[in-house]
């Protein structure tokens, strides 16, 4: 695991300089990032999985645990979605493109998206929760992979219009696919948006997809999970097929700084990636 | 591994001229009742009579803030930290402590070697001074520590009558012997006779505590009354982690005093503050004290366990008699023995 | 000091089943005979584990902080020493009197637990605690010590208010105050040094500091919801622990609690590394008594901190 990992000067702590190369509003709050490694050689052995994460610096203010939202299929650069939610993120937010960051990663576990294939997916997040569903979707989606997975289904739900991430592959990739169907929804009405209104558990009961041969991929805010969480249970998932990844303040990404544990598992090393029969064996303290 | 003898009067010799050779970390009695592992230059007092320093040794390994790297604001050009220079000693630190820095090694090793803490690491003889007289505090052997053993140490010193047995443990300890052979003289069957009777007298007198069951307790009951009792009266400062030996919990900063540069550092954190969980967005998986001090307690006698199969506490005892509130883990151990036994 | 713990039960057995209060914040045995810890009692037959000895050392009045919320009224034990951090959390409405029932425990002096612990078995269970001319006896059921003056807590030798100054019940009769009075000893020896001598004193003992912020975090003038030592923006004082930014942790420290510290001594006797941080309030306060004519804060409830208020007629404009 180390040895694949992006650090500098053999320090896993000490990040590699990377370039902002372009930056996408996404909604009011939530920025794309796409970054390159001004190494091309660290750009080149940067292997990600869908799932990971990986370390922002902003030098002078600090780091941010960002999951990775590009797919390891689109080589080249990575991406990360972000919230403006803290003193990091906001300064990240008024970064642009030409600025230089530092990355390290990446962290965690990932996807299991090898024993998904041959199955049905069904993605379900809410608002900035769709940004690490985004490279398990786009692997799955990508021409080399797709004919590996079965039917894609994708209900993902925001506060309103304007907090809807990823509108490109909401609206115009991902729907293009095939044997693909998105789901899009937002919690109160806008003369603006035509389409469903209601809250994500509500609409995913709505729409019912069978869970026969499907896996369930979830992630978003924590009222929501809880409440995607018993819907998925209704619809017939077994616990091994729902899966959720987890956010939790890291500090070193690497098991060592201790405090991303959820009892003696580290977030950073055992997650952020767990299934709901994993989850239901940790202690409930995330 | 060879046994010599120093007699106590070559003692601040050997060590002044250790420390014109090498970076030399050692017991310095700063204050009456305050004994802190300093670096010394040769010519202080190294202070050999404690029962233990305040703060444990673990800092020559994992300072309280260490640089890591510096960076450049204006381009994103980074700076590696320099790495540490030369050889190094750490005189004097009790069985408990070393054992302790066998406890952190798994966490700084792995996966993601940490450079920094590996590299003094490496460089770095241990010479553990063994306990002759525990103090009624020190309940090692709960541990498995030895208060006069050697496990983790590369030399260890026994104080005899009149002088110190010094023993070899591993060839980094049988350098530094033969590197300062000056000092010392041949050791007879009689020196190690002694020693064994002393080490014996010694672990007869350390307490064992029995914690038979608490783990097995830990695992199957996250909630426990237990905590939430424990943990009105904790006033959730960082003493007890500050001190431990074995409590590794970093955070990680910039600094910069404007201008285009700054440093990055880690710094020792606790998990009894607040912030040490608390997300940007402000939800905090441990929002009040019972959560972190539960936390902690989880951390010494199980979460450790399970995850290196090592304990997260040697016994040394510091925590227990500095607590501001008398939380006290030896209590703990008895009383969640108790709450094993007969529930409640 | 032991002869009043009978009473003491007993008064706090009768306020819990009268309903009077519904908590009782007081002593329990610690774990070894120099040793007390805070106990938090809601069931009038537990009042039993209730102690008071000279190793009470708890100001306890920090704990109505935190139970700033707790439904009921709570009894809290109080020191001559720490009955003025009462009065002060009062005077800041950090505390409400009527959901607060003061017991009042006249303090004869507390031993120091490290002085202590080398001479009593940590095992034993104190007895009796009596005065002698120049020291206390304490009986035990593994002996008897008499410790002399040297084990006194240093505040305690300088007490002048052994009395609670504040309360709703008092528990044993009221002890003569010491006439001596408190001298500023500790705080004249520093000051007196050469300056090049006082600032190596001071690095010395800001050099030890692990910024685990238990002078803090005991201390009943520290109720900041959010302490700016913990604030991230902006960052005031580096967290980094090094002799600069510690220097300013204290300072800032004693300056932030300058007019409002009660003299309690709890900062200094938690530090694990023994800095004296007292002496630094202890200057602020004796500069406080000798160019305000002040008394220790906390002394009467109704006076306003001398930092607290301001006359139109100060010869000096506000900032």
């Amino acid at each position: 695991m180390g040895g694949n990992c992006a650090c500098a000067a053999g320090n896993p702590l000490m990040p590699h300089t990377a370039t902002i190369t372009s930056v996408t509003e996404e909604t009011g709050d939530v920025k794309t990032f796409q970054m390159v490694f001004d190494d091309p050689a660290v750009m080149e052995n940067f292997r990600q999985k869908p799932g990971q994460v990986a370390q922002i610096s902003v030098f002078g203010m600090g780091e941010s645990t960002i999951s990775i939202t590009s797919s390891p299929t689109r080589k080249g650069f990575l991406e990360f979605s972000v919230k403006r939610v803290g003193r990091l993120t906001t300064v990240l937010h008024n970064l642009e493109p030409g600025c230089k960051v530092g990355v390290r990663g990446p962290y965690g576990n990932h996807f299991p998206y090898e024993i998904m294939k041959g199955r049905d997916l069904l993605f379900v997040g809410g608002g900035i929760g769709l940004a690490p569903l985004r490279s398990l979707i786009d692997f799955v989606l990508a021409e080399e992979n797709r004919d590996d997975y079965g039917k894609v289904e994708i209900v993902y739900g925001a506060r309103s219009l304007d907090d809807l991430c990823f509108k490109n592959g909401l609206m115009k990739r991902w729907p293009n696919i095939k044997n693909t169907s998105v789901y899009t929804t937002i919690d109160r009405e806008d003369p603006a948006w035509q389409g469903h209104v209601g809250f994500v558990p509500a609409y995913l009961e709505e729409i019912a997809p069978g869970a026969d041969n499907k896996y369930a991929i979830t992630c978003g805010p924590p009222i929501m999970i809880k409440f995607v969480l018993s819907a998925l249970e209704k619809l017939g998932f077994p616990d091994h097929r729902v899966i959720t990844t987890l956010e939790m303040k890291m500090k070193c990404g690497i098991g060592k700084c201790g405090r991303c544990n959820i009892g003696s598992k580290f977030v950073c090393l055992d997650g952020p990636v767990f299934s709901l029969n994993q989850l239901k064996e940790l202690p409930p303290e995330f | 591994m060879t046994a010599m003898l120093i007699d106590n009067g070559n003692i601040t010799k050997f060590l002044d001229s250790v420390a014109r050779d090498r970076l030399l970390v050692a017991p310095v009695r700063e204050e009456d009742n305050v004994v802190m592992f300093r670096h010394v230059t040769g010519g202080e007092p190294v202070c050999l009579d404690y029962l233990n320093a305040s703060v444990s040794p673990r800092e020559m390994f994992f300072p309280a803030t260490e640089k890591m790297f510096a960076f450049s604001t204006a381009d994103g050009g980074l700076q590696p930290a320099e790495p540490a220079k030369g050889k190094r000693v750490l005189f004097g630190a009790r069985p408990c402590d070393v054992k302790a820095i066998l406890s952190i090694d798994p966490v700084f090793s792995g996966d993601f070697p940490d450079p920094l803490y590996l590299d003094k690491r490496e460089k770095t003889t241990i010479v553990a001074l063994a306990c002759t007289n525990p103090s009624h505090r020190c309940f090692c052997a709960t541990f498995g520590v030895d208060p006069a053993g050697a496990e983790g140490a590369d030399l260890l010193l026994t104080q005899l009558e009149s002088c110190y047995l010094a023993e070899a443990i591993t060839p980094k300890g049988n350098d530094l012997l033969e590197a300062y052979r000056q000092f010392f003289s041949t050791a007879s069957g009689g020196h190690a006779a002694e020693k064994n009777r002393l080490a014996g007298a010694a672990a007869q007198k350390v307490n064992k505590l029995d914690t038979g069951g608490i783990k097995e307790l830990l695992d199957e009951n996250f909630e426990l009354p237990y905590w939430e009792e424990l943990a009105l009266k904790c006033l959730n400062c960082g003493i007890c982690t500050y001190i431990c030996p074995t409590c590794h919990c970093f955070n990680i900063m910039d600094f910069t005093r404007g201008g285009t540069g700054g440093v990055r550092c880690r710094t020792w954190d606790s998990c009894m503050f607040m912030n040490f969980t608390r997300m940007a967005g402000g939800h905090n998986p441990r929002p009040t004290r019972k959560e972190r001090l539960r936390n902690r307690f989880m951390h010494k006698l199980k979460y450790h366990l399970d995850r290196y199969n090592l304990p997260g506490c040697v016994g040394c005892g510091r925590c227990a008699g500095a607590c501001p509130a008398n939380i006290d883990i030896r209590q703990i151990i008895k009383e969640l023995r108790e709450v094993a036994q007969n529930g409640r | 000091m032991i002869a009043i713990e009978a009473e003491l039960k007993k008064a706090a057995a009768d306020l819990l089943s009268s309903g009077e209060a519904q908590m009782v914040l007081g002593f329990g045995p610690g774990s070894e005979a120099t040793r007390t810890t805070p106990v938090f009692i809601t069931g009038a037959g537990d009042t039993e584990k209730l102690v008071f000895n000279p190793f009470c050392v708890n100001n306890l009045v920090k704990y109505l902080i935190d139970l700033k919320d707790y439904p009921g009224k709570i009894a809290i034990c109080v020191k001559g020493c720490d009955s003025r951090a009462v009065n002060r959390l009062l005077q800041d409405k950090q505390v409400d009197r009527n959901k607060v029932f003061i017991l009042g425990l006249p303090c004869p002096g507390l031993l120091d637990p490290e002085k202590a612990e080398a001479v009593i078995d940590p095992s034993a269970r104190l007895l009796t605690a009596e005065m002698e001319k120049d020291g206390v006896k304490i009986t035990t059921d593994r002996g008897n010590y008499s410790l002399p003056a040297g084990f006194f807590m240093d505040k305690c030798r300088r007490c002048a208010g052994r009395n609670p100054v504040v309360y709703d019940r008092l528990v044993g009769q009221p002890l003569r105050e010491n006439e001596t009075g408190d001298d500023f000893a500790d705080v004249k020896n520093i000051e007196e040094l050469p300056p090049e001598e006082k600032n190596a004193y001071w690095d010395r003992q800001f050099s030890r500091c692990l910024r685990c912020y238990a002078c803090r975090n005991v201390c009943p003038a520290c109720s900041c919801r959010e302490c700016v030592f913990d604030r991230a923006e902006p960052g005031w004082v580096a967290r980094a622990s090094n002799l600069s930014n510690n220097t300013a942790f204290h300072l800032v420290r004693a300056f932030h609690v300058a007019g409002r510290c009660v003299d309690c001594g709890e900062c200094q006797r938690v530090c694990p590394v023994h800095i004296p941080v007292g002496i630094l309030n202890r200057k602020i306060l004796m500069d406080i008594k000798q160019m305000y004519d002040e008394p220790t804060p906390g002394i009467s409830p109704d006076r306003t901190p001398v930092l607290g208020g301001f006359h139109t007629g100060d010869p000096d404009e506000f900032m």
